[in-house]
C-alpha cells in the first residue's frame, strides 16, 4: 500500500482512447503526485495527455477512452477502485474540483449561473446540512472573485465576458472546499491582461485557503508565476519533474530544455533567443519505440531509438527519463 | 427588436412567400398538358359538343391573365376555385374530413417518432460504443432505408390479410353506423393504428440519428465534462444539461421537415386508402383538377410556413441566447 | 501567379494523395463501411450482368400467375406469370441508374449553388439563399407528381424531378463548409497571389468541401432510390422499364397480397431496402472519418 503524506498519488496509469483503427496511448505509465497546499505544473504540448491524465483522476474520460491499468491515490484511497456512487459523491467536486480548459464552455449555455452553482451543492446533500448557508457561501465567493452576485447570479452565460465567465469557474470549483484543484489551461482564450488578473485571484485564493493545485498548461510563462514544482509530460509520458528552480535553471531532458528556451524568458530579465522546436508531435497510436522523443531531439543516440530510458535522479526531487543521463 | 416587432416582421414575410408560391404554382398547373375537358374527352365522359360549354363554365376559356386575378383573389380569400372532379369549392373538399384526417395520422405518427426518437438517440448517444448504442444504430439504419409505402403493404398483408387484426383500408368501417362517439373514435383508431405504426416506423431512425449526432457533439463540450465533475448524477447530465441542449437543433429540423412529412403522407394514404390531403392531391393530379391541387398546395405550404415560424418561436423560448432578429 | 504559389500547390497534392491513402487505410478497418461496400459491388455486377443471370426473360410470360414459390420459380411468379427472380435482378438497373444519377445531378446543383452562394456572399447571397428556401418547403412527392404529369413518365424526367427536390439540402451543406473555408489564410494567401475567381473556386474551395460533403451525398443515393421507387409506386414511372417500384405498383394493383404468391410483394422491397442500407453504411463510414467528432449533419 501507498504510505506516505501525499494529497495525490498517480501510479503507473494508463489511459488509452480504444478505437477500430488503434488506440491512442494517450496516458502511458504515468507517476505524478501532489502534496498538501502545493502547486504542481504538468506542462507539454496540446495533445500529449495532460487533459487526459485530468479527466482520469475525477474519471471523467470521454469516449472511448478508459482506464487501462495504475492506480490513482487520494489521501491514500485508491479511487480508480471507488463505486461510481461514492466517487461522485465524495470525491468530485467535494474533495477533487476542476477548472475546464477554455471556461468560456465550462458554463451550461441554457442555465442560470446561479442555478449552475447551487447544483453543485445540491447533489451533495449528504454534505451539506445547511444548504442555506451553502447559498450564502457561493454568494461570498462571487464577492471574492470581483463580481457583483446580484448582477451575475440570475444572468445566463452568454450575458457575462470571457474573464466573467472565467471568475464564475474559479468561484464554482471552491463552492465545496476542495483539497484538490485542477486547473486545465485557465488562462487560454483570454486577453493578456485578463490573464495577469486570473493568475493573481488564483495565487492568492491558493495562499488563502490553502488547497492545493494542479495547473494543467503549455504556457511556461504561467507556470513560473505559480508553480511550486513541474512536470514535464511528451506523448504520454512524464519525460522529468522537478521544482521549479531546477526546471528553468538546469532542465535535463532536451525536451524540458526545447520547452524553456522556446519562450522569452522572464525569469532572467532578459530576452533568451528564440529557439523553434522542430517536428510534430507524434502520433500516440504507433508512438515511436525507445524514448518517445528521439525523432525530434538533437542528441539521438542509438539506443534511444531502442530501449525507453529508464529515471535517473539527477538530485533529491529531480528526476528525468533520458539515456544522455545514464550511467553505463 | 421585441416579440411584437418580430411576429409581425414574419408575418409579413409569410404572406410575402404565400404570394410568390401561389404565382409559381399557378404558372406549374396551367402549364400541365391538356385540362380536365380533354381528359374526359379521352376517356368518353363527354360528348365533343359539350366540351366548350365546360371549358366555358370551369373558367378556362377566358385569358390567362384574367384567370390569374380570378385565381389570385380565390386564394387570399380562401375560397379558390370549384372543383373540375367533385364540383364543389375546393376548400370545402380539402377542410371536410381530409386535412382533419391528414394531421389525425402525422401528428400521431410523428409525434411518436420524434419522442422515441431523441428519448433513444439520448441514450444512445450517452451509452456510446457499447451493446445498446450499436445495436439501436444498426435499427435506426435499416429503419432509414425502409420505403414507407412497402412498410405499409407488408404490415397490410401481415396484420390486415393474414392475421386479420386491422382493417385494410379507409378511416372508419364502411356501411357501419356507430352507435356513440367512442365507439366511432375506437374505430377510427382501429384505422389509424397500421399507417400510423408505418410513418413512425420510418421515421423514427431518422429522428433517432440525427439526435444522437447532435448529442454527441454536445456531450463532448466543456460544460458537461463540468457537469460530471461537478459531481452532478449521470441520469441529470444527461437529460438536464445534455438533452437540453441537443434537442435545440432538432427543433429546427422538426420545422424544417414539416414539407417532408406532408409529402410522405401521399405515399402511406395510398397505400392504406386513407381519405387525406395525399390521396386527394395523387388523384386531383391525374384528372388536372387545379383547383383541388392549387387549395391543397396552398394548404400545405401555408402550414409549413406557420409551423416554420412555432418552431422558431420554440427554439428561442428555449435557448437564451436568442434574441429575435 | 506566382512561382511560390505553384510550388505550394505541387506540395499541397502530395498531400492530398497521402491523405487519400490514409483514408483507404483507415475505411478498409470500417467494417460497416466495408460491408456497405461489398454489397453495393454485388448490386452494381448483377446490375451488369442481368441478362446472363437471370433464369428467364423478364419480359416473357413463362409460366401461370401468381405461382408460389418454387423449383423452377424461386419467388414465383407475377399476374402475368413473369419470373418474379428475373424481374428483382433487373429491377437492380433502374434504382442504381436513377439512384446514382439522380444524385449526381443534386450534387451538381447543389454545389454550384451552395458554393457560389458562400464565397461571394452579398446579394447573391441573398438571392440564392431565398430560392433554396422556397425549394425547402415545396412538398416533394406532390410535387413530384404534378411535375411527372406535366413532363410524362420517362427515366430522364424522373431522375431530373428526383434531383429537383434534392439540391436545396446539400446547396445548404456546401454553402456552410465554403463560409468557413473562405476565411482560411491560404485563401487569402491565394487572392493575395492574384489567383482569380474561378481558380480559387475549383482549386481550392470545390477540392476541399468535396470531401467533407461525401457523406451527405451518398446518403443522398439512398434517398433518390427510395424516392425513384415511391413515384414507380404510384404508377409514375417509366412504364417501359421494370424498377422494384414499379413492381410493388402492379403487385398492389392486381391484389398480390390476397394471392397465392405474397413473395411479390416481399422480394422487391427487400432487394430495395438493401442497397439502400449499403448506401447508408458506406456514408456513415465516411462521414466517422472525414467528420470524426460527429458534427451535426442534416439527415434529409
Amino acid at each position: 500500500m501507498n504510505k506516505n503524506n501525499k494529497l495525490l498519488n498517480i501510479e503507473d496509469l494508463r489511459v488509452y482512447y480504444v478505437m477500430s483503427s488503434g488506440s491512442v496511448k494517450a496516458v502511458d505509465r504515468v507517476n505524478l503526485d501532489i502534496g498538501k497546499n502545493e502547486v504542481v505544473a504538468l506542462v507539454g504540448e496540446s495533445g500529449c495527455g495532460k487533459s487526459t491524465l485530468a479527466y482520469s483522476i475525477l474519471r471523467i474520460i470521454p469516449y472511448p477512452g478508459r482506464i487501462i491499468d495504475g492506480k490513482i491515490y487520494f489521501n491514500n484511497i485508491d479511487i480508480t477502485a471507488l463505486p461510481e456512487e461514492e466517487m461522485r459523491k465524495k470525491i468530485r467536486w467535494r474533495n477533487i474540483s476542476m477548472i475546464f480548459q477554455g471556461a468560456m464552455n465550462s458554463l451550461n449555455p441554457v442555465m442560470k449561473i446561479k442555478d449552475q452553482l447551487m447544483e453543485a451543492i445540491i447533489y451533495h446533500e449528504d454534505a451539506i446540512d445547511d444548504v442555506e448557508g451553502a447559498y450564502l457561501r457561493a454568494i461570498d465567493l462571487i464577492k471574492r472573485v470581483g463580481l457583483d452576485p446580484s448582477r451575475v447570479l440570475e444572468s445566463y452565460p452568454h450575458e457575462l465576458s470571457g474573464g466573467m465567465k472565467q471568475r464564475v469557474v474559479i468561484a464554482m470549483s471552491l463552492l465545496l472546499n476542495p483539497k484538490l484543484v485542477i486547473a486545465d489551461e485557465p488562462t487560454t482564450a483570454l486577453d493578456v491582461t485578463t490573464q495577469a488578473n486570473i493568475l493573481e485571484l488564483l495565487r492568492d485564493i491558493q495562499k488563502e485557503v490553502g488547497i492545493s493545485i494542479l495547473l494543467i498548461t503549455h504556457d511556461l510563462p504561467v507556470v513560473a508565476e505559480i508553480a511550486d514544482r513541474v512536470f514535464v509530460m511528451y506523448a504520454g509520458k512524464i519525460i522529468e519533474h522537478a521544482d521549479i528552480y531546477s526546471i528553468f535553471k538546469e532542465p535535463q531532458h532536451p525536451y524540458t530544455d526545447g520547452l524553456i528556451s522556446s519562450v522569452p524568458s522572464l525569469v532572467e530579465g532578459k530576452l533568451k533567443k528564440l529557439k523553434i522546436m522542430k517536428g510534430e508531435p507524434p502520433d500516440l497510436i504507433n508512438p515511436p519505440s525507445g524514448c518517445r522523443f528521439h525523432p525530434r531531439c538533437p542528441y539521438k543516440m542509438d539506443i534511444c531509438e531502442k530501449e525507453e530510458p529508464p529515471p535517473v535522479t539527477i538530485k533529491e526531487g529531480h528526476v528525468v527519463n533520458c539515456w544522455l543521463h545514464v550511467k553505463r | 427588436m421585441g416579440l411584437r416587432e418580430y411576429t409581425i416582421r414574419r408575418v409579413i414575410e409569410l404572406i410575402i412567400s404565400l404570394f410568390l408560391f401561389s404565382t409559381i404554382s399557378f404558372i406549374i398547373f396551367r402549364m400541365m398538358p391538356g385540362d380536365p375537358s380533354s381528359l374526359y374527352l379521352e376517356e368518353g365522359i363527354l360528348e365533343p359538343g359539350m366540351r366548350e360549354a365546360i371549358r366555358h363554365m370551369l373558367g378556362l376559356d377566358k385569358p390567362l391573365w384574367e384567370q390569374y386575378l380570378i385565381y389570385l383573389k380565390n386564394t387570399f380569400t380562401f375560397t379558390f376555385g370549384v372543383s373540375f372532379l367533385y364540383n364543389k369549392p375546393a376548400i370545402d373538399i380539402i377542410l371536410s374530413r381530409k386535412l382533419l384526417n391528414t394531421l389525425a395520422l402525422l401528428l400521431s405518427s410523428h409525434g411518436l417518432a420524434i419522442v422515441f426518437g431523441i428519448l433513444l438517440g439520448v441514450w444512445s448517444a450517452w451509452r456510446r460504443g457499447k451493446v445498446f448504442d450499436i445495436s439501436s444504430m444498426l435499427a435506426a439504419f435499416i429503419l432509414y432505408s425502409l420505403p414507407v409505402f412497402w412498410v405499409g403493404i407488408v404490415m397490410l398483408l401481415l396484420f390486415s390479410v393474414k392475421l386479420g387484426l386491422f382493417p385494410l383500408a379507409g378511416t372508419i368501417t364502411a356501411g357501419l353506423t356507430h352507435e356513440n362517439i367512442l365507439q366511432y373514435m375506437a374505430d377510427y383508431l382501429h384505422h389509424l393504428i397500421l399507417p400510423a405504426t408505418a410513418i413512425t416506423l420510418i421515421r423514427l431512425g431518422g429522428d433517432y440519428l440525427i439526435t444522437r449526432n447532435t448529442m454527441i457533439t454536445v456531450i463532448g463540450e466543456d460544460y458537461i465534462k463540468t457537469a460530471l465533475a461537478k459531481g452532478v448524477p449521470e441520469k441529470i447530465v444527461v437529460w438536464k444539461h445534455a438533452a437540453r441542449n441537443a434537442v435545440l437543433p432538432i427543433v429546427t429540423w422538426v420545422g424544417l421537415e414539416i414539407a417532408v412529412i406532408f409529402s410522405g403522407a401521399v405515399l402511406t394514404e395510398s397505400v392504406f386508402s386513407w381519405d387525406g390531403i395525399g390521396k386527394l392531391i395523387y388523384d386531383a393530379a391525374l384528372w388536372r383538377d387545379y383547383p383541388i391541387l392549387e387549395a391543397a398546395f396552398f394548404i400545405i405550404i401555408f402550414v409549413t410556413l406557420v409551423a416554420n415560424f412555432l418552431t422558431d418561436l420554440a427554439y428561442a423560448a428555449l435557448d437564451p441566447r436568442v434574441k429575435y432578429d | 501567379m506566382t512561382k511560390e504559389i505553384r510550388l505550394r500547390q505541387k506540395r499541397k497534392y502530395g498531400e492530398r494523395f497521402r491523405e487519400i491513402k490514409e483514408f483507404l487505410r483507415v475505411y478498409r478497418k470500417n467494417r460497416l463501411g466495408m460491408l456497405g461496400l461489398s454489397l453495393i459491388i454485388i448490386y452494381v455486377i448483377i446490375a451488369l450482368l442481368a441478362p446472363y443471370i437471370t433464369p428467364y426473360d423478364p419480359f416473357e410470360r413463362v409460366a401461370d400467375p401468381f405461382l408460389p414459390p418454387n423449383p423452377e420459380h424461386i419467388f414465383g411468379t407475377d399476374e402475368l406469370g413473369r419470373d418474379i427472380f428475373s424481374l428483382t435482378i433487373y429491377g437492380t438497373r433502374i434504382s442504381l441508374f436513377v439512384g446514382i444519377l439522380a444524385t449526381l445531378l443534386s450534387a451538381f446543383i447543389g454545389s454550384a449553388v451552395g458554393i457560389v452562394s458562400g464565397y461571394f456572399g452579398g446579394l447573391v447571397d441573398d438571392l440564392l439563399m431565398r430560392i433554396t428556401d422556397l425549394f425547402l418547403i415545396i412538398p416533394g412527392i406532390p410535387f413530384l407528381i404534378v411535375l411527372s404529369v406535366i413532363l410524362g413518365s420517362n427515366i430522364w424526367n424522373i431522375i431530373t424531378v428526383i434531383a429537383i427536390i434534392s439540391w436545396p439540402s446539400t446547396a445548404r451543406l456546401v454553402r456552410s463548409e465554403t463560409l468557413s473555408l473562405k476565411t482560411r489564410t491560404f485563401i487569402e494567401a491565394a487572392k493575395l497571389a492574384g489567383a482569380t475567381d474561378t481558380y480559387i473556386l475549383f482549386r481550392h474551395i470545390l477540392v476541399n468541401v468535396l470531401p467533407l460533403i461525401s457523406a451527405s451525398i451518398i446518403l443522398t443515393i439512398t434517398r433518390a432510390i427510395i424516392l425513384e421507387a415511391g413515384l414507380s409506386f404510384l404508377g409514375l414511372g417509366d412504364p417501359t422499364k421494370i424498377s422494384w417500384g414499379t413492381m410493388l405498383y402492379f403487385a398492389d394493383r392486381y391484389g398480390a397480397m390476397f394471392s397465392t404468391n405474397p413473395y411479390y410483394i416481399i422480394i422487391p422491397g427487400i432487394a430495395l431496402s438493401i442497397l439502400g442500407l449499403a448506401f447508408v453504411f458506406v456514408s456513415y463510414a465516411i462521414d466517422e472519418i472525414v467528420n470524426p467528432r460527429l458534427k451535426t449533419r442534416r439527415l434529409r
